[in-house]
């Protein structure tokens, strides 16, 4: 599943662009889990106006 | 009243949105960035301290090049290996390998190889793929094309087809008379040479299935 890194210059992006799991990995951390938070955040107010 | 639903909610998406777009721009910035370093050309220090990078430096027409299957990586890489002579000389210094290259590849882009001809993924396919035409057996001492035009030495040979093609058939679609000079000829196989010694991840991939192509293979 996760093979080692052998990329001529090590790079992030390089990381990244190993296989699929890692951009999936990658992508929900930073746009789904924030969205959860940014949830979360919008359903307070409502209930806080409504 | 109706329970409002975050989801009808206009403000969630825009924030969420807002989120997604500023981030993505951060990691593009930053991308391009780090793509820069890692296709600028290495120097020829780099080549005699045996530093590996993507693009060596031009005076790696002084150093002979093979191709050689990387286990680890899963695809062939080229491996830049002793001194050769390229034209009679393994002394190239920086500033003549440079204008060689440059020559050859304002050549390479006034008789618009493209045309025909793919370089590093660019171009058609109605010629053969020029990425890794230095490393092709047939130009080798014992290939076909080498034979073929009486010459003794790989950069010669190919010199001489580029200024003769069409006296050469090579290919089921020959190669037009393109009008390239003896100097520009010269030009253009360093142009190739130092392109088969950039490491492009196994690009093209059929290449490695050459008779002879990757060492001893």
């Amino acid at each position: 599943m996760f093979e080692p890194f052998v990329d001529v210059v090590p790079s992030f992006f390089g990381w990244l662009n190993q296989g699929p799991l890692t951009l999936t990995i990658f992508l929900h951390t930073v746009i789904i889990l924030p969205m959860f938070w940014i949830y979360k955040q919008e359903k307070a107010r409502i209930e806080r106006e409504g | 009243m109706a329970k409002r639903s975050v989801w009808s909610d206009n403000r969630f998406w825009q924030r969420s949105a807002a989120w997604v777009t500023g981030f993505a721009s951060i990691l593009l910035i930053w991308l391009t960035f780090d793509t820069s370093a890692q296709i600028s050309m290495g120097t020829d220090a780099d080549l005699q301290n045996g530093v590996t990078k993507r693009v060596p430096a031009p005076t790696v027409i002084n150093y002979k090049i093979t191709y050689e299957m990387d286990t680890t990586r899963g695809h062939e890489v080229p491996v830049i290996g002793e001194k050769e002579m390229f034209f009679g000389r393994d002394d190239w210094s920086e500033e003549e390998a440079a204008e060689l290259l440059h020559l050859g590849k304002l050549g390479s882009q006034a008789k618009n190889c493209m045309n025909c001809h793919t370089l590093l993924g660019n171009g058609a396919y109605y010629a053969p793929d020029l990425t890794k035409a230095w490393l092709d057996p047939a130009w080798g001492p014992e290939g076909s094309l080498q034979s073929m035009t009486g010459k003794n030495t790989k950069e010669e040979a190919m010199a001489e087809f580029l200024q003769h093609p069409s006296q050469y058939p090579t290919h089921a679609r020959m190669m037009p008379d393109l009008g390239i000079t003896a100097d520009e000829a010269q030009g253009l196989v360093a142009f190739l040479k130092h392109m088969s010694s950039i490491d492009t991840n196994g690009f093209p991939r059929n290449f490695g299935k050459i008779k002879g192509a990757v060492h001893g293979k």
